[in-house]
């Protein structure tokens, strides 16, 4: 981990070069939930490939840019579209926008993921706030010799996910309408999707939802000192007895649905911020 | 790496120690976070910092002072690692059980495994030990089988075999004379190096773990291909209670480590006095 310390220092700078604002939150955008960036009023935007030590995108619906500007008021920074490890990239330099956000004077992140919804009460469509998580990636962003200028070697993982802003979330949720639960994300590694054996499994082991995605950029935001909240968008349901085939442009598709009611919970959120 | 490789490094590595050192150790010693006690309790007859020693990496953990002390433990010949190495370090399964090889043929028969680790069983008390009688590894790294594993010495072995039954009843038997807890439970790996989350805490709970830490797993199965008997021993430094989890930190770890230490070095010296 000792080579990421410079490599920030360069991303940041060429960042600031492009846009001198000082971010109050990074906004990391998952499958289907891009058109959140359409409510930011843009003051950079930089393709992936631009942008130094940053990787490509090349999952479905995964546009590969950072949004630099204001979301009601608010300077924030967003990825439309991340890094999965499935794609073979390197958790390290996954979760490496992470460290550029906060480097960038971020304290906030905000991540979002379309997952399958395995809690017999959710709905396709539903949204979850992530109350905590369980790593079956079977792999870590952390590993190597720890640099402490980025954060403590052994990360405390008590309240990952800040319990004041889930609150907050959820108040906004009722206020609106719009049905919000509070549950147990699970990430595995994917590219598959799970047999019903291991959906089973996953339930079994306390998990509501899974996804391929957002507990590196947790774990690193954990590691950094940043508070986070996450979104879970349920677009498809996985119940093991009675399995349907999932099919990803259908996913997307539900995901675009559901993006609005995200918008709204995000705008609020980050209302508390200013 | 394959096998033969990875035995040459540790055989120049032993060569090396066995030419400053000369005494034979029937017993090897890795000790985990805070355990350094029972270190001070050996009279050492040589120390060498890990940098020292030919082919090994050197500790990057806190708590891990990183040298190899070979001397006599209550009138026997030891070797202890003081300091290990962990996966979350970046180090190869290969890398990281390099010691374990070079104690193997250094001479020892019979290792006591060390850890830290955070207790998942409610009835454990932080400062207590467990005996580790099983364990789960959910470390998801494994060294390159085809190559690494020495096949024919290790068909049929499950890797909790060296998990010495008689060197248990020994130990509860010494724990009982000098009145504490020694309890006898299943270790859980994992990778790390970040704490458990809330959710973590209670799927491991169900899956049967009574602890849960960052090391031990590597260095057993390395020790059960080498036929080495082994005692594992947990410390238990936190109990972890999903529904009210406080923040753990390092530093907390270390501190009931050092309570847990006097009795870690009352079990390994009864053992070693008794060979």
């Amino acid at each position: 981990m000792l080579e990421l310390f410079d490599k920030i220092q360069e991303t940041t700078a060429f960042i600031r070069s492009k846009w001198s604002q000082v971010p109050k939150a990074g906004i990391i955008l998952g499958t289907g939930l891009g058109p959140l960036v359409k409510k930011i009023d843009v003051e950079a935007a930089i393709d992936y490939g631009d942008i130094p030590n940053f990787l490509k995108s090349t999952a479905l619906s995964h546009r590969g840019r950072l949004v630099c500007g204001k979301l009601n008021g608010l300077p924030i920074m967003a990825m439309e579209g991340r890094q999965h490890l499935y794609e073979g990239y390197p958790l390290k330099y996954i979760t490496f926008p992470v460290r550029v956000m906060k480097a960038l004077g971020a304290d906030l992140l905000v991540v979002s993921n379309a997952c399958g919804g395995m809690n017999p009460y959710y709905k396709c469509g539903d949204i979850m706030l992530i109350e905590d998580h369980i790593n079956l990636l079977g792999d870590n962003p952390l590993i190597g010799i720890n640099d402490d200028r980025l954060g403590p070697r052994f990360p405390d993982m008590s309240e990952p996910y800040c319990h004041k802003l889930i609150d907050r979330a959820l108040s906004i949720a009722r206020a609106k309408d719009i049905v919000a639960h509070k549950g147990v994300f699970v990430a595995v590694s994917g590219p598959n999707l799970e047999t019903r054996a291991e959906y089973r499994f996953l339930r079994t082991i306390g998990a509501d939802v899974v996804g391929m995605s957002t507990v590196p950029e947790v774990i690193v935001a954990v590691h950094s000192g940043m508070r986070v909240v996450g979104f879970s968008i349920v677009t498809d349901m996985c119940f093991p007895d009675s399995l349907k085939p999932a099919d990803p442009h259908e996913i997307v598709k539900i995901a675009n649905a559901a993006e609005p009611k995200l918008t709204e919970l995000v705008l609020g959120v980050l209302e508390g911020e200013k | 790496m394959n096998v033969a490789s990875i035995q040459s490094i540790a055989s120049a590595s032993a060569e090396w120690l066995q030419n400053q050192w000369t005494g034979r150790p029937h017993f090897g010693i890795v000790l985990g976070t805070g355990a350094g006690e029972v270190a001070r309790a050996i009279v050492a007859e040589k120390v060498f910092p890990y940098r020292d020693i030919p082919n090994f990496p050197v500790s990057t953990a806190i708590g891990h002072a990183g040298k190899l002390v070979c001397g006599k433990l209550a009138g026997v010949n030891v070797v202890a690692m003081q300091g290990r190495f962990h996966l979350y370090e970046g180090y190869s399964v290969e890398l990281a059980t390099l010691g374990i090889r070079v104690m193997h043929q250094l001479g020892i028969k019979k290792l006591f495994v060390s850890n830290a680790a955070g207790g998942i069983n409610p009835n454990f008390v932080s400062g207590d030990i467990m005996m580790i009688d099983s364990h789960l590894d959910l470390m998801f790294r494994r060294a390159q089988p085809t190559n690494f594993w020495n096949f024919e010495r290790t068909t049929g072995l499950r890797s909790d075999q060296a998990y010495d039954q008689p060197m248990m009843e020994q130990a509860a038997a010494c724990a009982r004379r000098n009145n504490f807890a020694l309890h006898r439970g299943v270790y859980v790996g994992m990778l790390g190096p970040n704490y458990e989350t809330r959710a973590e805490y209670r799927y491991l709970r169900r899956l049967g773990g009574d602890t849960v830490g960052m090391s031990t797993i590597p260095e057993v199965c390395v020790a059960t291909e080498l036929g080495i008997r082994v005692l594992g021993l947990s410390i238990v430094t936190n109990v972890a209670k999903p529904d009210s989890l406080d923040p753990t930190s390092g530093e907390e770890v270390v501190a009931f480590a050092d309570i847990a230490a006097p009795k870690l070095r009352t079990i390994i010296e009864d053992a070693v006095s008794r060979n």
